[in-house]
Parts: structure tokens; C-alpha cells; sequence
């Protein structure tokens, strides 16, 4: 029993991770028709950015909050200077120069901070343990659940109940629709773009001390992000919070279960998916 | 018309006599570089054929060019006394089988869908070279002994650097030779339709998936092959064979060296094996700078360098016409 509780809850935290990368590449991809390569560089980038902070500063709280910011200002930059001059040769290229940068991203952090993984550590009340239903659990981890939760409910108020969440809707829906009625979307895509970083890049933050930082991160991530994807549905922010319960729950105990297959599952389920509905669950079919 | 097709023969077979005279001149170490060039090209062609020609941008080149060099690897160590041309048949027979699998599943797909896709099948079949460390060897990889090729009569000593550089070329020239040659049949032109026009395409009465199982299948194929020649020229096979890194090979190769072009990627692999040989005896961050290459041209030079040779030549071309044109009218 006390197994399964603490299966359960690592899915969750997983989870947590993977609703915050995948939701910000589903945002982008359904508006702007950018499946972005790069967004999983900036989860690492920001690990690697917060382990040298922490390293100087000694304070967690402040890589929390710095990292993002530096994350949407990077991802700005990008969208302005680099997508944006592409967006007219269409989609191969989009594509390429996203692949680019995270080639280049992936590159410059081996040359920066080296190939080893480098071990984050945390101080004060994180890093201590809990107990929860009847089982001892790392606050940490329950602090990385909670702030994925949080930052969902922020993301569904943002999206729903405010003016800028109604223009991102309904560009995701028409963008050119929405350009025609006044709104300036170029400046729009740049916001939802920058703000899809920043929040790969808070999670990759939660993540350095969780799961180590090191040069394969933003790969494994990336695909698993991928899968969310596809089997959510493109472009739909539910299908991504139901497909990452679903993707963090079976690889929890996919490793339990069957420790050998566990990489296997995820892709089986993937291509059930394609199967039976190949616009994902929650996605429209084009 | 006529002209151009005549300068092309003649082109291919300069090209043609000086790879097969370049031995007599060369040292080993420069042919086996030149060996690797060979193997690469055919695999950038082959992906070519995908992007450039079917306008199907693929995130899982890598897997079948892995596919064909562990299955080479593995069938080599399994039965003894396999010949040679039997390992490079087993291999890119396996990664055809793969291809016209994935293909099944994928042929529904295009555009970005089809992109993330190839690349989570690819990191499927990565997961797998790692885990089945009985087949594969794991992280440890394979080693393989490269066997003698059989002929008849006599036999050939593959240990030899130029002899395996002769099959390779043989062998690999005649695959991208066929790779040109499908391009200008009938079944090549559905899938630069493909690429154009799908709609019209089924309009006309042609089945888009079908020629695009057909295509994924073919380039799987060949990538096998190259995959197979990959395993036995290294002798050894890693999982860096099937990785994404493989995948990303392909695409700076045939992206560096220009789409539009069917000759491009075969530039670009040579380019890029070249510049990897010299970069990374400066330094060991090589990638970096493939990768800002890549950048830069993805966005500068969108037709790679087939393009920029091109239009080279194209301006050369309009200032002699414009010199020989003052030259014919003194006066003005």
C-alpha cells in the first residue's frame, strides 16, 4: 500500500514537470504553428543557469525567481531576431532553425558547464521530509507538485478569464482572423513565445534538484513532452494536463512494474493513440 | 538541352575517373576519410529524398541508418562465416522491414505532426539499442571483424584500406546512382508532387500515401545500406549509431550541402565529414560550430551550398556575357 502511495505520488510530480514543459509547446505549436525544438533547451538552459546562481548566491528562492525572467527574455529575443525573419520561407524552415538553436543551446551548455551531471543541493525546510498518508515523502518533491499545480491554475485564469487569454484563444483558433480584427499578433506570438520559455525554464529550475542537471536533460524531456503532445491533442491545454498524468503515472510504475520495458511504454501507448484517434484525445481534427 | 545533358556525362564521369584513380595518389588515412564521405553521402541522398524531394522533414533518419549497422553487427557476430555481401543484405533488409512498418503508421501524417513523430519513434528505437544489451551490446556497442568478400574464384582482403574503398564506392555509387535515376522516373515525379500539390495530386487520381510509403520505404532502404557499410567500415558499432545525434548528422549534411539540389547533400557530406576531420583537431567543441554554420544558413543561404555554387556560377556566367557583349559594341 505505502508503495503505491509513493508511485502514485512520483507520477505526479513527473507530471507536474511535464504539464509545465508541454504546455507552453502546445501553446506556441497551436498558434503559431511552430513546433519549437528549442523549448526543451530552455528547460535546461535554465538548470544549468540556476545551479551557478545557487552556487554564488546560496539562495533558492532567488534562481525561482531570476532564471524565468531570464529564460523570457532569451526567448523573446529568439522569437524577434531569429523566428520571426524565417516565418516568411514557411514551416521546413521554422522547424530547422528551432533544431538549430537547441543543437547550439545543447552545445554551448557541454562547453560552459561540462558533461558531467552536476549534483543541485538543497537547504532549509525543502529539504526535509514529510509525513503524508501514512508515508515518509521528500517535501521537495511535493513542493514541485505544488508549484506545477499553482502555475496550471495561474495558466487556466490567464487563459481563461482575462482579455489576453481571450485574444491567445482565439489566435490559437485564427490567427489571421484575429490580426484582422486589430490585435497586433506578431507581438502576441512574441509574448506567448517568451512566456512558453519562461515557464520550460521554471520548470527546469524545479527540476536541478530533483533530477539532476545534466546534458541529456533537455532531450529526454523534449520527447517525452512530444508524446504529451501527440496524445493530447495539439494545441489543447487539457489534453496536455490529462496526457502528463498519464504519461508520469505509467512511467512511475512502468519502472516499477516492469523496470526493463518501462521506456517501451510510453511509446506503446503513443502509437495506440495514433491508432485509435490520430488527433489525440482532446484534438481537433484538422 | 542536349549540351547541358552532355556536360552532366562528362562531369559524372571526370567525378567518376578521379574517385577511382584518387588510391594510386592517396595515403590511407586520406581514404579512409574518403571512404566515410561515400558511406555518408548515400545516407545524406537518401534523406534527401525525403526532405528535399518530398518536402517530409524527418526527425528519425538516425534509426534506420542504426537498424542496418546493429543488425549488420549483430548477424556478423551471431553466424559465423557469414559472407559479406550477406551481413550488408540482412541489415538493410531489417531496416527496410522497419520502414515499411513505421510507414504504416506514419503515413497518415505530415507537416510538423510528422516531424515530432519520426523523432519519438526515434528515440523508441534508441531506448531500445540501449536496453537490449544481449543483441546490441548496450553502451559497450559491438565490435565486428569484417569479413572477406567471396568472388568466385579468389577472394578479397577486406582489412585492405583501398579494397574496402573500391566496394564501398562500387556499391554506394551504384545506390545514389539509383536514387538519381528514381527522381526522373514516373514514381519519383508522384513524390515531388507530393510535395507540391497533394490535393491536385489526388484530384488527378494518384493515392498521396501510398507514394509516400513508397518514398519512406526506399529512403529507409537506402539509409539501411549505408547503415550496413557504416558498421563494417567502423568495425564497431555504437549507440551513438541510432541516436538522435545520427538524425542530426543527416540533417546539417543535407541542409549544409542544399535540398533544391539532388547533388547537394553528396557535397554537403563530404563538406561535413571534412570540416568535422579539421574542427576537431582544433578543438573538441566541433558541434558548436556545425551547429552556427547550420544557423547561419538556415538563415542566409536557405539553398545551402549547391545553392550558393549556383548562383556563383550564375553571376560568373552573366558578367562574361556582359564583357562579351562590350567587347562586340566598341562604340558605346
Amino acid at each position: 500500500m505505502n508503495v503505491i502511495t509513493i508511485f502514485i505520488l512520483h507520477g505526479l510530480v513527473y507530471a507536474g514537470l511535464l504539464f509545465l514543459v508541454s504546455s507552453g509547446l502546445t501553446l506556441v505549436f497551436g498558434m503559431m504553428n511552430v513546433l519549437n525544438f528549442a523549448h526543451a533547451s530552455f528547460y535546461m538552459l535554465a538548470a544549468y543557469f540556476s545551479y551557478s546562481l545557487l552556487k554564488w548566491s546560496g539562495h533558492f528562492w532567488l534562481c525561482l525567481m531570476v532564471c524565468p525572467l531570464l529564460l523570457f527574455v532569451i526567448g523573446a529575443g529568439i522569437e524577434r531576431f531569429l523566428l520571426r525573419r524565417v516565418h516568411v520561407l514557411g514551416h521546413v524552415h521554422e522547424l530547422l532553425l528551432t533544431f538549430g538553436i537547441a543543437f547550439i543551446i545543447s552545445e554551448i551548455v557541454k562547453w560552459v558547464w561540462g558533461t558531467a551531471p552536476l549534483p543541485m543541493e538543497i537547504k532549509g525546510f525543502l529539504d526535509s521530509n514529510v509525513n503524508l498518508l501514512g508515508v515518509v515523502y521528500p517535501t521537495y518533491r511535493l513542493f514541485v507538485l505544488f508549484c506545477s499545480i499553482w502555475i496550471g491554475l495561474l495558466m487556466t485564469y490567464l487563459i481563461f478569464k482575462t482579455r489576453m487569454g481571450i485574444v491567445v484563444r482565439s489566435a490559437v483558433d485564427d490567427s489571421e482572423m484575429v490580426n484582422a480584427l486589430g490585435v497586433n499578433t506578431p507581438r502576441v506570438f512574441m509574448f506567448v513565445f517568451a512566456l512558453g520559455a519562461a515557464l520550460s525554464g521554471f520548470a527546469g529550475v524545479i527540476s536541478g534538484p530533483l533530477l539532476s542537471t545534466n546534458t541529456g536533460m533537455a532531450t529526454s524531456i523534449l520527447v517525452d513532452a512530444f508524446v504529451v503532445i501527440v496524445i493530447g491533442g495539439f494545441g489543447s491545454l487539457i489534453g496536455a494536463v490529462v496526457a502528463s498524468l498519464m504519461i508520469g503515472q505509467l512511467q512511475s510504475f512502468g519502472a516499477l512494474l516492469f523496470p526493463k520495458f518501462s521506456l517501451a511504454l510510453i511509446y506503446m501507448l503513443m502509437a495506440l493513440v495514433l491508432i485509435v484517434k490520430p488527433s489525440g484525445l482532446f484534438g481537433e481534427k484538422k | 538541352m542536349e549540351k547541358k545533358s552532355k556536360s552532366i556525362w562528362i562531369a559524372g564521369l571526370l567525378i567518376a575517373g578521379v574517385l577511382l584513380a584518387l588510391p594510386l595518389v592517396a595515403k590511407p588515412y586520406q581514404i579512409s576519410l574518403l571512404t566515410e564521405m561515400i558511406i555518408f553521402s548515400l545516407y545524406a541522398v537518401s534523406y534527401n529524398l525525403l526532405l528535399g524531394f518530398g518536402g517530409l522533414l524527418s526527425f528519425g533518419h538516425g534509426m534506420f541508418l542504426g537498424v542496418g549497422a546493429f543488425t549488420t553487427g549483430a548477424m556478423l557476430q551471431r553466424i559465423p562465416g557469414l559472407p559479406f555481401f550477406g551481413a550488408v543484405f540482412l541489415g538493410t533488409l531489417l531496416a527496410t522491414l522497419v520502414g515499411l512498418g513505421l510507414g504504416c503508421l506514419l503515413l497518415r501524417h505530415k507537416g510538423s505532426y510528422y516531424a515530432l513523430l519520426t523523432l519519438a519513434f526515434n528515440a523508441l528505437f534508441y531506448a531500445i539499442a540501449i536496453k537490449w544489451h544481449s543483441v546490441t551490446g548496450g553502451d559497450d556497442g559491438l565490435p565486428i571483424k569484417r569479413p572477406n568478400l567471396h568472388l568466385g574464384f579468389f577472394q578479397l582482403s577486406m582489412t585492405d584500406v583501398t579494397t574496402f574503398y573500391y566496394v564501398a564506392l562500387v556499391v554506394i555509387g551504384c545506390a545514389v546512382l539509383f536514387c538519381w535515376y528514381f527522381t526522373r522516373t514516373a514514381m519519383g515525379k508522384t513524390v515531388l508532387l507530393l510535395r507540391e500539390n497533394e490535393e491536385r495530386m489526388q484530384f488527378i487520381g494518384y493515392n498521396p500515401a501510398v507514394s509516400r510509403m513508397i518514398l519512406f520505404t526506399l529512403t529507409a532502404f537506402f539509409a539501411g545500406l549505408s547503415g550496413s557499410f557504416y558498421a563494417l567500415f567502423f568495425k564497431f558499432v555504437g549507440v551513438d549509431a541510432i541516436g538522435i545525434d545520427m538524425t542530426t548528422t543527416a540533417l546539417l549534411m543535407t541542409f549544409i550541402g542544399g535540398t533544391k539540389n539532388f547533388f547537394g547533400p553528396v557535397l554537403g557530406a563530404g563538406f561535413y565529414i571534412y570540416l568535422q576531420n579539421f574542427l576537431s583537431n582544433i578543438t573538441d567543441r566541433w558541434p558548436l560550430f556545425m551547429g552556427i554554420l547550420f544557423v547561419v544558413m538556415v538563415l542566409f543561404a536557405p539553398r545551402g551550398l549547391a545553392g550558393l555554387i549556383q548562383s556563383l556560377v550564375g553571376l560568373l556566367r552573366q558578367r562574361k556575357s556582359r564583357q562579351a557583349k562590350e567587347k562586340n559594341t566598341p562604340g558605346d
